[in-house]
């Protein structure tokens, strides 16, 4: 047995061995190398399109906005209209949208102690599906995911769904487990009240929910990338303030977490709630994009490890960038046509993620 | 400076668990739950750590505080628990599983001060060493070691231990109860931990607790308390009694007689356990 520390109020370093400090060096130079390729990421986005822009151009648009200077020239305003009023606001969509899913990840994954969940274990996504199929039907909300039925729509039965979950975790105590499984039964719930629209739409309609399902950021609109920003910028400040009590739900459990002093059916609703507003406001914009909420929390865990103070952000850096990535390939791959980024994000993140696991195996086990 | 449990009751919805129980333990004491499955030792434990919140009765630390009506921190900064395992779904690395234990202590960024503890938790259980290592990669044993030194950085007054050793093998089980011991003693904490083995209990408790269907139906020193009567009522099993070097020993007389009352096969002579020094060459090597 090493030697003991008569006086545990007091204690002392242990003497020459390293000292643990609250430096976290590479983690901090990893979000700030993240946050530095999301800016260079997002200004090539912009950049790509028919119409064509340098980073001149991107640059003068900026100006232009913030100066309130109008462009004499035409040819000038029509790339700066294209700029600001089209590819800005789907590069920013698809950051915070990105940012929003892979934030949403790993609050689930860690209050439900589970590396297999994702934003949409919950039964958001098919329920946000159903919501968004009856709009179709309704109002025929063909136009995309612009149109306001459908946005709202998708919006008031992903916020039904969340609160039947949260209300039956509040009223009934329910653990983790029970958590997961009631989502597995409102998915299927909702899954099969979509095929049954589906089964009786016309050729039309089924087309326009399929589409929706496939998730894109083509209609992006500024209202949206404001909606989530500001969504963002609010539930940021109070994920950091809870990373320590999520820390200890998801790493000691519940049990250890209520015995370490946190409020643990307090925070796991509240975060929870949080979460699933991230993830039903930014479906209800973009439609289902599967893949990013699930992958972006554990590659994120291989670069600044899985404690919450750094992941939180450090994920929202990673989501964010396989958006933007996935979107601008998806412009590039057929231009001037465009692959939905639902579908580039699962195509070009799969593989990388499966490259992480079979190398870094050890760490991710 | 006692902890002293008055008449408490604990129950899951209609069902009741602890029926009036009745316990006190005071500081440098290691008390030994026991009882058959169901007894109610760990809800016991779980209602004192404040995680078990519908009860009647009192808990009171040092006379005047009642644990029962303290605020969850307030709570978590005096007692400290230990679980049956560590369970973990990601890797932390050992350190910041240490630093958990300074959760009640911190908001989002830790002290030094928070860090000079989990140092000194983990110097305490031979971990310094291991500190970059994730959790993930620990046997049973370290990572029993992981959760006292978590336990230990929270600096409690009061120590619970829920069946520490259920899913160690018996070089670990000898060890973890050993550390129990010494941090009761020198940490000098009050300490109870819920345990299956009598013979391990004879062995490292200075008192031991029988429950039966929640109520405490015996209490006192292992050599005072334990009896053929005692141990068939409580385990249904018939047990002849020997001392073992000053320890009084439980041998069943039936041939599931070891299983029916969690003993190890050989308990008069244990396996020696690993001494912390040896475990860190090894583990470091």
């Amino acid at each position: 047995m090493s030697s003991v520390h008569s006086d545990p109020l007091h204690p002392v370093a242990p003497s020459g061995r390293r000292r643990s400090t609250d430096l976290y060096t590479s983690q901090k130079l990893a979000i700030a190398l993240g946050f530095a390729a999301v800016v260079i990421t997002a200004l090539i986005g912009i950049r790509i399109g028919t119409s064509g822009a340098t980073l001149l151009d991107v640059l003068q648009t900026f100006w232009s906005k913030i100066s309130g200077t109008v462009p004499t020239d035409r040819a000038t305003l029509l790339k700066h209209n294209v700029i600001w009023e089209l590819r800005l606001p789907r590069v920013l969509l698809a950051i915070l949208g990105g940012a929003a899913l892979a934030v949403a990840g790993v609050l689930f994954q860690g209050l439900l102690r589970n590396p297999l969940v994702s934003p949409y274990t919950l039964g958001i996504a098919p329920a946000a599906a159903f919501g968004a199929s009856l709009a179709i039907v309704l109002f025929g909300a063909t136009a995309g995911s612009a149109a306001i039925s459908l946005v709202i729509g998708a919006l008031l039965f992903s916020f039904l769904n969340t609160a039947l979950v949260l209300s039956l975790a509040s009223t009934r105590n329910l653990h983790a487990t029970t958590l997961i499984l009631v989502g597995i039964a409102l998915s299927q719930l909702f899954g099969a009240l979509t095929a049954c629209i589906q089964y009786f739409a016309e050729d039309e309609v089924l087309a326009a929910i399929v589409r929706w399902t496939w998730g894109s950021v083509n209609n992006s609109a500024w209202y949206q990338v404001l909606a989530l920003f500001v969504l963002l910028a609010l539930a940021f400040p109070y994920i950091r303030f809870r990373s320590s009590a999520l820390n200890a739900i998801a790493f000691a459990g519940d049990d250890s977490a209520k015995s370490l002093g946190v409020a643990v059916s307090q925070v796991r609703l509240q975060t929870i709630a949080i979460a699933a507003t991230l993830t039903a406001v930014t479906i209800a914009f973009t439609g289902i994009i599967g893949f990013v909420g699930l992958v972006a929390p554990h590659i994120a865990r291989l670069v600044v490890g899985a404690n919450h103070r750094f992941l939180i952000a450090f994920s929202a850096i990673i989501g964010a960038l396989l958006l933007v990535i996935a979107d601008a390939v998806g412009r590039l791959v057929i231009n001037p046509g465009v692959i939905p980024v639902g579908i580039i994000d699962a195509l070009v993140g799969a593989p990388i993620f499966l490259y992480l696991i079979l190398t870094r195996q050890k760490a991710i086990e | 400076m006692t902890l002293k449990i008055s008449s408490l009751e604990v129950g899951y919805g209609k069902r009741q668990v602890v029926k009036g129980a009745n316990l006190t333990v005071e500081k440098g004491e290691l008390i030994g739950l026991l009882g058959s499955n169901g007894s109610g030792k760990s809800t016991l434990i779980k209602t004192i750590a404040g995680i078990n919140s519908q009860t009647k009765g009192t808990i009171t630390w040092n006379g005047d505080t009642d644990l029962t009506r303290l605020a969850r921190k307030d709570l978590a900064r005096i007692v400290a628990y230990v679980p049956q395992s560590i369970g973990l779904s990601f890797g932390l690395d050992i350190r910041e599983a240490v630093l958990l234990g300074r959760t009640p202590y911190f908001g989002t960024r830790p002290r030094d001060e928070d860090w000079a503890h989990v140092d000194a938790a983990m110097e305490r259980m031979g971990l310094d060493e291991l500190g970059d290592r994730a959790v993930t990669e620990l046997s049973g044993g370290q990572g029993q070691r992981v959760l006292i030194a978590r336990a230990l950085a929270q600096d409690p007054q009061i120590l619970l231990l829920d069946e520490p050793t259920s899913a160690l093998d018996i070089r670990y089980q000898w060890q973890t109860l050993e550390v129990a011991r010494d941090v009761t003693r020198k940490n000098n904490v009050a300490a109870v931990i819920a345990i299956h083995d009598l013979n391990q209990a004879a062995r490292f408790t200075d008192r031991v607790v029988f429950l039966q269907d929640g109520v405490v139906i015996a209490e006192g020193r292992p050599a005072e308390v334990y009896s053929p009567e005692l141990i068939k009522r409580v385990y249904g099993v018939d047990v002849e009694l020997s001392t073992h070097k000053g320890f009084v020993q439980v041998h069943p007389l039936s041939e599931h007689g070891h299983a029916q009352l969690g003993l190890q096969p050989a308990t008069s002579e244990p396996v020696r356990a690993p001494r912390l020094a040896e475990q860190r060459e090894y583990a470091t090597a």
